[in-house]
């Protein structure tokens, strides 16, 4: 009983490293034909290209009336109604554009007949090369922190293939999670950006924890000790997608900018699973077990 | 149990952070600001004070003092106010409301950021590229030209970010005056111009002073109907520097009379940002006399006598501010512009509250099931509070404003704080072979390395976008290094205590 599913796993082990590196070759493709069609890896809000951003509290109005109105006279518009977490209640509603605050303010309080000010609104606006300044840089940060990640984990494990196994993992995730935001359609905001950055964190953490288990411990097969990083990985995986999923729940209607960041983690989270206990336990499996098992 | 070193450690960080963040349950309302001008800054009333009563009515929140203010000067009579304070006693006359702004005593030093308190955040950029020196002048400038206006509750910093572009950083607490868009970006270029030849501009060089506050020499004269409702003229006096009043004389002196003798051929054009704003008629007697007070006067009007009145009055407070000031050496734009309703920031912080509760409790159940022990369970969310704790100290002690990236960076240092308990969990529960003191020491390893990675990924945050994120970087950094530092070998020692 004990020997049968470890047989099996030593069989078949590189399925587990072949399956996820198609995925990302595949992802690759994808994004790469994303971009051309799109002109970017991502679907960008009014954050990212600059624009408006109107938060109204209004418990009454029709939200589909306004939005259809607003879209009549703003195209490029949109309107996301915000609810009560308990009761569902609407409480007010966001909205999106890229016009400027003077342009779609006025029209807008025509529809409502009030003005809007601090008691009852908040506006955003940003000007669209700051917008996009600032996109560029966030771009930059998430490569420079990817770098430095590297650069740290080749310091701790001063070998290539291991190292690299880290590397790739975290880069899959981050790709892997990029197509499906894409597929789902995410408008990304600056703070959906900045979620690809903590997922940096996130996922290097358990791939941290199977190497350093398989290479400088002795105790047991390589087998039983990545079960045991498995069990202890899957733990922190499965913890950190409660809390976010959680979160996510709570915040669903109350903050676009949260849920975003949520939606994104939680994703990666998903892919992290499959990365670093099929893509970073095979290639590490390979290393030790081509090296005679005895590192 | 024995309280190891690192359990001290711990529980010395955690007495540490509460005084950091020094609970308070005092009622009253706390003074954030007192302008020059007021009476009772003249006899020491100082921002920090606790307003406890006005006239003998307590007051226990913001509410309570416009309330309170709002009943004694509804008709601009002159009344007498007692303010008591914790401190002190201060007593004026005035027929107007004191200018002092109030807000309600923080039950904490937690201090939270604008987008959960309600606010403005202005980020400006001038037109020109500009260097540090020039950067931190035009701060001073803004600072001056913000508090002479009468908003000292202000923040104003210098910023740059990851591609070198400086940015000026504005943000306002509470309620945000309707004209600040004008007011920032205004360059405020003032000059007052015979004919064609400069007299003076705005700024101390040669505008020794300017009234304002006082009825003798500033003051709305009169208000009349125009076609489209009403208008109102206002006037004040400045008080030119010798060189300017000189320099004024000479150019009266080559004047001629107008038809009527009673003024001279040219007059007194008034130019803001280089719009004539209004012109002047020179008495005949000013001719060629070296004269230091001149009269500004200007108009303001509305549909209403009272939004004229309203109107002129605000038009005379910009005038003011200008001339006082001077005016800023370029252009500025406002390249970003956010307008938080205090609403907005309520509904955030109790959803993030319940979200935070909620998935704490949830991970608790999530390791109790996995675990089954009930005591390592309950260390280990003691643990996270305990790190939200520190975190929450630090940021207090540093005078850090709680935003909305600051909180989502608390949120992720749980999560990984989370993660590395149950790394330490594991390893203690491992087959024995070697001494817990050495599997302790492979899981401090594990955590130190991703603290490491976490860490140097942080980094270019600080920067990026200028400073917006910073919170999100600095709660983090603050979050996992207590872990490394503290929490974590404190927990590892909980463990090992349980293991033996």
């Amino acid at each position: 009983m004990e020997q049968a599913p470890k047989n099996w796993y030593d069989k078949h082990y590189k399925l587990g490293f072949i399956i996820p590196v198609l995925f990302l070759v595949f992802s690759l493709i994808y994004l790469v034909i994303f971009n051309i069609n799109n002109g970017d890896l991502i679907y960008k809000d009014v954050s990212l290209t600059g624009g408006t951003v109107i938060t109204v509290f209004d418990s009454k109005i029709d939200t589909n009336a306004l939005e259809s109105f607003l879209l009549g006279k703003f195209p490029d518009s949109s309107l996301e109604k915000l609810s009560e977490i308990s009761t569902g209640e609407q409480k007010g509603f966001v909205i999106q554009t890229t016009a400027e605050v003077s342009e779609i303010r006025p029209v807008l309080e025509d529809y409502l007949k009030y003005s809007l000010n601090q008691d009852n609104s908040s506006i955003e606006f940003s000007g669209s090369s700051i917008s996009t300044g600032f996109y560029g840089q966030l771009r930059l940060a998430i490569i420079l922190a990817f770098l430095f990640m590297a650069i740290v984990v080749f310091i701790i494990f001063r070998t290539f293939i291991p190292s690299f196994a880290v590397i790739l993992s975290a880069f899959a995730d981050i790709v892997m999670t990029l197509v499906v935001v894409d597929l789902l359609g995410m408008k990304l905001s600056l703070a959906g950006v900045i979620a690809f950055l903590m997922l940096i964190g996130y996922s290097v953490d358990t791939d941290i924890l199977l190497t350093t288990r398989l290479l400088k411990n002795r105790e047991g097969t390589v087998n039983e000790r990545i079960y045991g990083a498995f069990k202890t990985g899957t733990t922190m995986t499965l913890t950190a997608i409660v809390a976010v999923g959680t979160s996510l729940v709570v915040i669903y209607n109350v903050s676009e900018v949260l849920r975003q960041i949520f939606s994104i983690i939680l994703i990666g989270l998903l892919f992290d699973i499959v990365n670093t206990w099929l893509t970073n336990a095979s290639i590490l499996k390979w290393y030790v077990d081509s090296k005679g098992g005895s590192i | 149990m024995k309280i190891s070193f690192r359990i001290w450690v711990l529980i010395i960080a955690l007495l540490l952070s509460l005084i950091a963040i020094r609970p308070s349950f005092e009622s009253g309302v706390i003074v954030t600001s007192v302008d020059l001008d007021s009476p009772f800054y003249q006899q020491g009333l100082k921002s920090g004070e606790i307003i406890k009563s006005i006239n003998g009515q307590e007051i226990t929140s913001k509410e309570d003092y416009s309330n309170v203010l709002g009943g004694l000067f509804n008709n601009g009579e002159e009344k007498r106010v007692d303010l008591l304070t914790k401190t002190n006693e201060y007593t004026a006359l005035i027929n107007d409301t004191p200018q002092i702004t109030v807000d309600n005593v923080p039950s904490s030093r937690i201090k939270t950021g604008l987008d959960l308190r309600g606010g403005a955040r202005a980020l400006v950029q001038p037109d020109i590229e500009i260097t540090d020196a020039q950067l931190s002048d035009l701060v001073e400038v803004s600072r001056n030209r913000f508090n002479v206006y009468g908003l000292s509750d202000i923040n104003l910093r210098g910023v740059t970010d990851l591609s070198g572009n400086k940015f000026m950083m504005i943000e306002i607490a509470g309620a945000t005056p309707a004209d600040l868009e004008e007011l920032i970006s205004k360059q405020g270029k003032f000059e007052a111009k015979i004919g064609n030849e400069t007299a003076f501009v705005g700024g101390d060089e040669d505008i020794r002073d300017v009234c304002r506050n006082d009825a003798k020499c500033a003051a709305v004269t009169s208000c009349f109907p125009t076609q489209e409702g009403f208008g109102c003229n206002f006037a004040f006096t400045i008080y030119l520097s010798s060189e300017a009043a000189e320099r004024h004389a000479a150019m009266t002196k080559v004047l001629s009379l107008d038809p009527t003798g009673q003024y001279l051929s040219e007059k007194l054009y008034l130019y803001v940002d280089e719009k004539e704003v209004d012109s002047l008629l020179i008495s005949a007697s000013l001719r060629g006399q070296v004269t230091t007070e001149i009269s500004i006067q200007g108009s303001g009007s509305g549909v209403t006598r009272e939004e004229a009145l309203t109107n002129a009055k605000a038009d005379m407070k910009k005038l003011q501010t200008i001339l006082l000031t001077g005016s800023l050496p370029y252009k500025l734009n406002i390249v970003r512009l956010d307008t938080i309703s205090p609403h907005l920031g309520e509904e955030f912080t109790n959803s993030i509250l319940l979200a935070g509760v909620a998935s704490i409790f949830l991970v608790s159940v999530v390791i109790f099931i996995r675990y089954r022990k009930f005591k390592a369970s309950l260390v280990l969310l003691l643990i996270s509070f305990s790190e939200i704790l520190i975190i929450l100290g630090v940021a207090s002690f540093i005078g850090w404003n709680l935003d909305l990236p600051s909180i989502a960076g608390i949120l992720a240092t749980i999560g990984t704080g989370v993660d590395q308990q149950i790394v330490i969990l594991d390893e203690a529960e491992k087959n024995k072979h070697t001494s817990i003191k050495q599997r302790m020491k492979q899981a401090l390893f594990v955590i130190m390395s991703a603290y490491m990675t976490s860490v140097v990924s942080l980094i270019p945050l600080y920067k990026a976008g200028a400073g917006l994120f910073k919170g999100f970087a600095l709660t983090t950094i603050i979050g996992i290094t207590a872990g490394v530092l503290i929490t974590r070998p404190a927990f590892a020692d909980f463990v090992k205590n349980m293991e033996k």
